[in-house]
């Protein structure tokens, strides 16, 4: 079993350092694998595993690929080629007593093809809506997603906001301060991220994944068991682990 | 549709093929002003003559059952309203006074035939509609106070065939009422990519097929003496199906007429037996691909003057084996609809001058806007935006693409904003890189690449439009067809919400370019851009594709998921010739098929078998007309 943890040096969030110690982002021999078999990588008794539907939205070449990508394979592609359509990835993680496994959705970015994007935001647990630092246009275009989400998907949607290419900060125009002000009204979880150096890309999935709902409840039904890691405030109906 | 109803004797009787509740009538030719600013519901309604008409009826006139009806409302009328099953709403009726309100109801109520319909057209923000019957007059203004028209006028496109005007996007004009109405009776809601629920889609589609019985009559058993023609085509040359496939073909009659089950049925009003007939297939033939067409046969089809003669002979040899590399640079102009296939090299240099001046006025109008302008012109600065972030990205591991400051890059996104400037409402959409890089690749030429890209998106605009309507009317074609060819892989993605097929939306929004390498790729576009064997021949590449996975989505019992990955994942990996010779032997089963439907036919260009009112005699079945009308005539792409 092969442990791929990168625990970014620029990681600015302290609260997660704790958690961040446990969790591993696992190969992916074991993120194509089914739910409910996974094998404990440490040897560590069988812990559930939790399947997630993540979604990434945001303006056309703000990153959306290249998060994950980076995310999944540890790769990053300076010119990474246009999404049609959309794409789909899977990445397991494990935090400390839970197995996650994100199934993601990667969307076709440019406004034309918006009206696609209820397909997969629909039933999604999570999102990431992505802005480029350089662009002030998209961060605009990040904030109407986050409307759209709290107006039409999943009233328990985990939302986190991701201001990318941050390796760029000497072009920047969105200032930092001005999103996590955004990010904090309107209670999204905000990192700067970078595709290109791998900034924070697997923090902001993992901080998703803590924020996430893991019940106990068998076969994905309404939440009934205690939430160990998940947000005490954030009253959710829903989640799937198995 | 529910049954129980209680107008069965009126003379007017008509069907409600589509309601829309909340419509406000605000203007009307000819109409008291009292009737103006009144809500009612829009229909289509199918009246009893089998023709169809718009109909706007005014709420007050329309009332509803509940189930705790009063004695009172025992007489009840529906003025030639019959069930709205689109709402579920159980039956509208009006009360009182019959024969009074009967007649001020009928006054009341404005009815449009389709067959008189000119023109209609969509404004304020798709909240209103605006209908003519006359050049230069809207005679009709309704509003939409729920939700937008949009549903509407997508259920309306399936009862008339319309074409957008080109001063005005919104404006569509009524090419001719669609006969094909029975079959495409189906409106966008159903077909919707939102839609949670597509079985629907498809259980309409199976009991159409159902409901149809003149599809499967002894006319589908007669049909398959249509399989000779064939040999015909083979014998008189024009067409390239080898005798070798016709006996196949032929071979494959006797089997179907084994494999056959038949039920009889009786029919009460008319003369002829209904059979059922277990739709299946004759055999797939292995059809072989031909070589490219070369230097020398080019030369050879053209006139001393340089016109080519043989345009379908050009054409059917394309279709076999593609075309040589060293000319294909040249016959992609024919292809694209750049050169006239029949003008001289002399009247070719004079177009190829025009065609180079035209370019470089429309690359001088963007190229001279100042910084100032454009910080005035948002919509150009937006596409000018969209342009240049997809053109840094685009086949940039081609090694023509690659590096830092590659110079052809410019050349991509000057044609591409040039193309913003002669397409403008269009603008630049994501997708029309991908489709443009192959083409400068072959050309290495601006004006050239630029007047091949206008033609090939001439035959793909719709892809691009902002409703998506084409995206979601050529989805529904493909899993039709797919239904038809595969149906057990059909049914196994409609179980696994699949039906709207959009797993394969990037294989027709930019015709496979994702998924060949560039060389494969130019084969197989030139081979599309024939428009042979038939009309959307696209679409059974993308069936020939799937049917070759079946194995993969049934046994792996692969989900949404699971499905859309997989078919990403095929890039790369597909063998172009043996999907084209698969796709080719698809379509010569559709072809030879008794009980092709008419909706699929449509889609291939065929021509539809009207066999409602025929008497079925040896003489019809036999005239290969009837379902070969249009051997050289297959609509373009």
């Amino acid at each position: 079993m092969t442990y791929t943890q990168t625990i970014d040096s620029f990681c600015e969030m302290k609260r997660l350092a704790r958690s961040l110690a446990s969790m591993f982002v696992r190969g992916r021999a074991m993120a194509t694998s089914r739910t409910g078999a996974a094998q404990r990588p440490n040897g560590a008794p069988q812990t559930k595993v939790c399947q997630f539907k993540l979604v990434l939205l945001g303006e056309s070449a703000v990153g959306k690929s290249s998060l994950v990508l980076r995310f999944v394979k540890g790769q990053f592609h300076e010119y990474q080629e246009s999404t049609i359509g959309a794409a789909f990835l899977t990445q397991t993680v494990c935090l400390d007593d839970t197995t996650v496994k994100f199934e993601i959705w990667d969307t076709a970015g440019q406004e034309r093809y918006h009206s696609l994007a209820p397909m997969y935001y629909r039933g999604a647990q999570a999102a990431i809506v992505v802005y480029d630092i350089t662009n002030q246009d998209t961060f605009g275009r990040a904030k109407n997603w986050v409307k759209e989400l709290q107006r039409q998907a999943s009233p328990s949607i985990v939302i986190a906001l991701a201001g990318n290419k941050s390796d760029l900060a000497a072009k920047r125009m969105v200032e930092f301060e001005e999103a996590q002000a955004y990010a904090d009204e309107n209670g999204l979880l905000f990192m700067e991220t970078s595709a290109k150096t791998a900034m924070n890309v697997n923090d902001i999935f993992l901080a998703i994944a803590n924020k996430l709902p893991k019940s106990e409840g068998v076969g994905g039904g309404p939440a009934a068991g205690a939430r160990r890691l998940g947000d005490a405030e954030q009253q959710r109906s829903s989640s799937c682990c198995k | 549709m529910s049954g129980s109803s209680s107008v069965e004797d009126l003379p007017d009787q008509c069907k409600d093929l589509f309601t829309q509740d909340g419509v406000l009538l605000k203007a009307c030719l000819g109409r008291p002003i009292t009737d103006l600013n009144s809500i009612g519901m829009l229909c289509i309604v199918e009246n009893h003559d089998n023709s169809k008409s718009i109909e706007w009826r005014p709420n007050d006139l329309i009332t509803i059952d509940s189930d705790t009806q009063d004695q009172e409302w025992a007489v009840v009328n529906t003025i030639g309203i019959s069930m709205s099953y689109a709402k579920g709403r159980r039956q509208r009726t009006f009360s009182g006074n019959i024969t009074a309100d009967y007649a001020t109801a009928r006054a009341r109520i404005i009815r449009i035939p389709l067959e008189e319909l000119k023109t209609f057209r969509v404004t304020r923000n798709n909240q209103q509609m605006q209908f003519s019957t006359k050049p230069g007059v809207w005679q009709t203004t309704f509003y939409f106070q729920h939700g937008n028209a949009e549903i509407f006028v997508a259920s309306l496109k399936n009862h008339v065939k319309t074409a957008k005007t080109r001063h005005d996007r919104n404006t569509y004009v009524v090419v001719e009422p669609n006969t094909e109405s029975q079959v495409l009776n189906k409106s966008f809601a159903e077909l919707d990519i939102f839609t949670e629920n597509t079985t629907d889609v498809v259980w309409n589609l199976v009991s159409n097929f159902k409901q149809r019985p003149y599809e499967t009559t002894m006319e589908a058993f007669s049909k398959l003496t249509d399989i000779v023609y064939y040999g015909n085509e083979g014998a008189s040359g024009k067409r390239d199906v080898s005798e070798e496939v016709a006996d196949l073909l032929t071979k494959s009659m006797n089997e179907i007429d084994e494999a056959t089950t038949v039920t009889t049925l009786t029919r009460q009003s008319d003369e002829y037996e209904v059979v059922t007939v277990n739709p299946m297939l004759p055999p797939r033939p292995v059809i072989p691909r031909g070589t490219p067409l070369s230097t020398e046969k080019w030369e050879g089809l053209q006139d001393t003057e340089g016109r080519v003669t043989e345009v379908d002979g050009v054409r059917q040899l394309i279709f076999r084996g593609g075309i040589a590399r060293s000319i294909r640079h040249l016959v992609w102009k024919y292809l694209l609809d750049y050169y006239p296939w029949h003008m001289t090299h002399a009247q070719l240099k004079t177009l190829h001058k025009k065609r180079t001046e035209e370019y470089f006025t429309m690359k001088l109008q963007w190229r001279s806007m100042t910084e100032a302008q454009e910080s005035r012109f948002a919509e150009y600065r937006e596409r000018k935006n969209l342009v240049e972030k997809d053109v840094n990205r685009t086949d940039r591991t081609h090694p023509y693409y690659a590096g830092e400051n590659n110079p052809n890059l410019l050349v991509l996104q000057d044609i591409l904003m040039t193309y913003v400037m002669y397409n403008f409402d269009l603008g630049y959409v994501q997708g029309m890189s991908d489709i443009l890089a192959p083409l400068l690749l072959l050309m290495g030429n601006e004006v050239d690449s630029f007047w091949c890209f206008v033609g090939f998106m001439d035959k793909i605009a719709s892809n691009f439009e902002m409703d998506q309507a084409g995206m979601k009317h050529q989805l529904l074609q493909l899993q039709q067809l797919l239904m038809f060819v595969s149906p057990e892989l059909a049914n196994h993605l409609v179980q696994k919400d699949s039906g709207n097929m959009f797993f394969s939306f990037r294989w027709l929004l930019v015709w496979f370019k994702r998924e060949f390498s560039h060389r494969d790729i130019m084969r197989l576009w030139e081979v599309l851009w024939t428009g042979l064997p038939c009309a959307n021949f696209h679409l059974l590449i993308g069936v020939a594709i799937l049917d070759a996975e079946k194995d993969v989505f049934i046994s792996k019992d692969y989900g949404f998921t699971e499905i859309l990955k997989h078919v990403n994942d095929l890039s790369m990996c597909l063998d172009v010739d043996k999907i084209l010779s698969n796709a080719e032997g698809i379509y010569h089963q559709l072809v030879s098929s008794p009980n092709l439907p008419d909706q699929i036919r449509v889609t291939l260009g065929l021509p539809t078998i009207n066999i409602s009112t025929s008497t079925h005699s040896e003489a019809d079945n036999n005239k290969p007309s009837t379902s070969r009308g249009t051997e050289n005539g297959y609509p373009r792409i």
